[in-house]
């Protein structure tokens, strides 16, 4: 085949345009080329939205069908329509002047009227209803929105058409109507103006809220274990708290949580218990044991294991902070994004000067707000941050890669270097695959980059991926419903959540056959490990951050106890005694440093008869309380008929100090939960 | 570039939607043709026009004057139909076969057959060997004129028609004959 004979082919060719097509095409091109214009006009250049490509469609709209039938020049039709344009915006006028009784008596300011162009007015007139439409969200408003666009447009035309570009007391001698017109125009504006006004200041911004689409992932209580079949459980520490905001949010409002809310383990270790700090810094950590009667089965004990630990004393380590802000649509409500950005304001007062931070976005696109920046130009940070709004589409962008490329680009070597993501639960943050976006977010976290998740709002809250993320970024989840929980997390417990001591902390009893028949362990669920993972180093597990307590509570039944679940079997043997008569089992702990690969360990025998101070007591009294609310909850199903009253009163027999009321605050809560229960 | 056609863009970049409406009035047939002997396919010409009318309507306020409009036109056709042809890879349909619309001539319809088969063999030789063989042989464009379009030295179109005369004489002829599937 030779080059002529590809041009024949290609002469050959039919390719005349289908005219229809053509139409299409321009049609389409058009509509893309008004939506690029109006983004122009109302985009947020600091933060660059680009708006998807708009579906096309093969027919014209009916504005277009309007405007065309509006230039055949028939004066009948264009007189009908300046006129439903006025009535239009008059109606509107009295709309307003009901809905706002103190401005019903607003003066038209006629000197303004004679010196604008009438010609000027349409459009901005179209633009501040639909300003002022948004601002009041009121359904019925936002039908008339469209109509009152589209007549505003059409009186644009015919003011066109006259082309009046004289003072409009000049044009009143010549077009009463058009004067009328430019009157209710004006005074339109000056509605939409006060109302635009009155909106921002005393009406909360309506925004999108999603209802019901929260997403939790079910795990089914731990089940009761017989000693003599599997004697060892194993699992991995977890000091997320965001399960107990989420249920407090719930409460509040006057609903029982859901219950794949619920998470035990997070609810316990909400709290802070006072434990006794280690002795020296050799060991991170302490570790607590006290057993005590459950309180809701008689003859069967807890075991509580507390892990306290130690303070970062003298100088904070250096941290490189990387917040990863979701600013889509949907964070435009006073409990999302006004409250990111009170929580990250909140969380500069406890950095010090030299430490940099950095902020990126996502929505519509990704991009970076704020370019690593030492915490001293605190100025320069609040101004970058104020300057955030919620809007835009939902395509994502690279959102999280961007974060961790600036994170790596500030990376400081025995430092703390930490994305937090702050966002309501949309996760369109670059990645879209659940499973990929976890195996960047550990990836990464060998490359020393942490990432700690921050929920906000509710509605369409993705609880499994935000405890996922942080899971694997080796982070904290803690959801942010109040301006007091953005306090507790980022201020008062900053240190925990910012300067991990020891990683990779897991939990392994032994029980000891001849002393337990039977054993369950509180929450956890989702955090079990197999038992040969305690041993392996490669296994990722929970962080302990400086000055964190972890809770773990056992329900045990003491051999020769008839409390057990299980009935007796006839014919396996009876354990033998190896001689450590006096212990219920063996408590092992692994960890390692931050800055090590190899885990250490830890371990302490349960002992029978071991006698708690009562400060340790009380501590783990509370801890029960929490675990018997938390299962009540859940459905209460191993408690036999214990309550909230039972809860309520335990709570409040062990309150203890309580410096930040964080306790009483429980007990409110029960009682909350109490008459919710009831209806 | 004549007066008027600069007028008409500059007054597109600023906004003017008569003048956006004018500019994909009168360079639609070209693109369309354009998009015909690249995709070697009506319907995907249709699709690929329409998708870079589209585009067209952000990117007009990106063109700087620096280079002819209709070698920045062909750039934009040829970007959205490697982007077209990916989506249909992607959605599991590879590109169109043998169904052929607007009831064509017998004669026509066995060279539009023919011409994907040989479409469809330059694209498996690499990147840029299609655009450079629609672009020198199917818009009678110098090797230079391509080469600015494409971005790339005179002498790698050159070359690349080189390979690929070399790769339709090497006794392919038997196996593009209509019908046979390439």
């Amino acid at each position: 085949m030779n080059d002529r004979e590809l041009e024949n082919l290609f002469a050959r060719l039919d390719d005349a345009p289908n005219v229809d097509a053509k139409e299409r095409a321009l049609t389409a091109a058009l509509q893309a080329f008004d939506a690029v214009q109006h983004e122009k006009n109302s985009a947020n250049a600091s933060q660059g939205f680009a708006a998807a490509s708009r579906l096309t469609s093969e027919r014209p709209s009916f504005g277009r069908k309007i405007m065309q039938r509006l230039t055949t020049r028939n004066s009948t039709q264009r007189w009908l329509y300046s006129g439903m344009a006025s009535a239009a915006v008059l109606v509107l006028g009295v709309f307003v002047a009901l809905q706002l009784p103190q401005y019903s008596g607003v003066e038209v300011p006629t000197e303004v009227a004679s010196v604008v162009r009438m010609t000027d007015l349409a459009v901005p007139a179209e633009r501040r209803i639909d300003t002022m439409v948004r601002g009041v969200g009121s359904d019925a408003v936002r039908e008339k929105k469209a109509e009152i666009a589209e007549n505003a447009s059409v009186a644009q035309l015919s003011a066109d058409e006259s082309e009046v570009d004289m003072p409009a007391a000049v044009a009143a001698a010549a077009a009463p109507a058009a004067l009328q017109r430019s009157f209710a125009l004006e005074q339109g504006i000056v509605f939409a103006n006060r109302l635009g006004g009155i909106a921002a200041d005393a009406i909360a911004p309506p925004g999108y809220q999603d209802v019901g689409r929260d997403k939790f992932e079910t795990a089914a209580a731990n089940p009761i274990k017989r000693t003599s079949e599997e004697p060892v459980s194993t699992f991995s520490i977890d000091v997320d708290t965001a399960s107990y905001s989420f249920a407090r949010r719930q409460l509040n409002a006057g609903a029982l949580p859901q219950k794949a809310a619920v998470r035990l383990e997070e609810m316990v270790n909400y709290f802070p218990y006072d434990y006794p700090l280690p002795p020296d810094t050799s060991q991170p950590f302490s570790t607590n044991v006290t057993v005590l009667d459950s309180p809701w089965k008689a003859g069967n004990k807890l075991v509580h294991i507390g892990i306290q630990g130690y303070e970062v004393t003298g100088a904070q380590p250096r941290a490189n902070i990387v917040f990863l802000l979701d600013v889509s649509g949907s964070m435009d409500s006073p409990d999302k994004l006004p409250l990111v950005k009170q929580s990250v304001s909140l969380l500069l007062d406890r950095l010090q000067p030299q430490d940099t931070v950095a902020i990126v976005v996502y929505a519509g696109a990704a991009g970076t707000v704020l370019e690593p920046t030492q915490v001293k130009d605190k100025q320069k940070i609040l101004a970058a941050l104020n300057r955030l709004q919620a809007g835009g589409a939902t395509a994502g962008g690279k959102g999280i890669q961007l974060a961790y490329q600036l994170a790596e680009s500030q990376f400081i070597e025995d430092g703390v270097n930490r994305i937090v993501l702050a966002t309501d639960g949309d996760f369109n943050v670059g990645i879209y695959d659940t499973e990929e976006l976890k195996g960047f977010v550990e990836r990464k976290r060998e490359s020393g980059v942490f990432l700690s998740v921050l929920g906000f709002g509710q509605g369409n809250y993705h609880d499994a991926l935000m405890q996922t993320l942080a899971q694997n970024g080796n982070g904290v989840a803690a959801y942010i419903d109040t301006l007091g929980e953005a306090q507790k997390v980022l201020v008062d417990e900053a240190t925990s959540a910012l300067f991990p001591i020891a990683k990779d902390v897991k939990i392994q009893v032994e029980f000891n056959p001849a002393t337990v028949s039977e054993y369950r362990l509180l929450g956890y669920e989702t955090r079990m490990l197999a038992e040969e993972d305690f041993n392996s180093d490669t296994v990722d597990a929970g962080d302990i951050g400086a000055g964190h307590s972890v809770t773990a509570i056992y329900e045990i039944t003491p051999a020769g106890s008839d409390s057990g679940a299980f009935a007796g079997s006839r014919y396996a043997e009876a354990p033998v005694s190896a001689g450590k008569s006096d212990e219920y089992g063996y408590l092992k702990l692994r960890y390692k440093l931050p800055q090590e690969s190899k885990s250490r360990l830890i371990s302490q025998p349960i002992g029978m008869h071991t006698q708690a101070t009562p400060d340790m007591l009380r501590e783990a009294q509370f801890a029960t309380a929490v675990a018997g609310f938390a299962q009540l909850l859940e459905g209460g199903k191993y408690l036999a008929g214990w309550g909230f009253a039972d809860a309520l009163e335990l709570a409040q027999a062990n309150r203890g100090d309580d410096p930040y009321g964080y306790r009483a605050e429980f007990i409110q809560l029960i009682r909350k939960a109490q008459v919710a229960g009831a209806m | 570039m004549t007066q008027d056609l600069q007028e008409t863009i500059r007054r597109a970049q600023r906004g003017d939607r008569d003048a956006f409406s004018l500019l994909v009035e009168q360079h639609y047939a070209a693109m369309f043709s354009f998009a015909c002997r690249y995709c070697g396919d009506r319907q995907d010409a249709q699709d690929v026009t329409q998708q870079a009318c589209i585009k067209l309507a952000r990117a007009i306020e990106q063109f700087r004057f620096e280079s002819a409009f209709s070698t920045w036109l062909y750039r934009l056709v040829i970007n959205c139909a490697r982007d077209w042809h990916k989506a249909q890879r992607s959605r599991g349909c590879g590109e169109r076969g043998g169904e052929l619309d607007d009831v064509p001539t017998h004669d026509n319809a066995e060279s539009a057959v023919m011409l994907r088969q040989v479409i469809a063999l330059v694209e498996r030789m690499g990147e840029g060997f299609r655009e450079s063989l629609v672009l020198v042989l199917g818009e009678g464009l110098t090797h230079a004129e391509a080469a600015a379009i494409l971005e790339v030295k005179e002498s790698t179109v050159s070359w690349r028609l080189h390979e690929i005369r070399k790769r339709l004489n090497a006794g392919l002829n038997a196996e593009l004959q209509p019908g046979v599937g390439v």
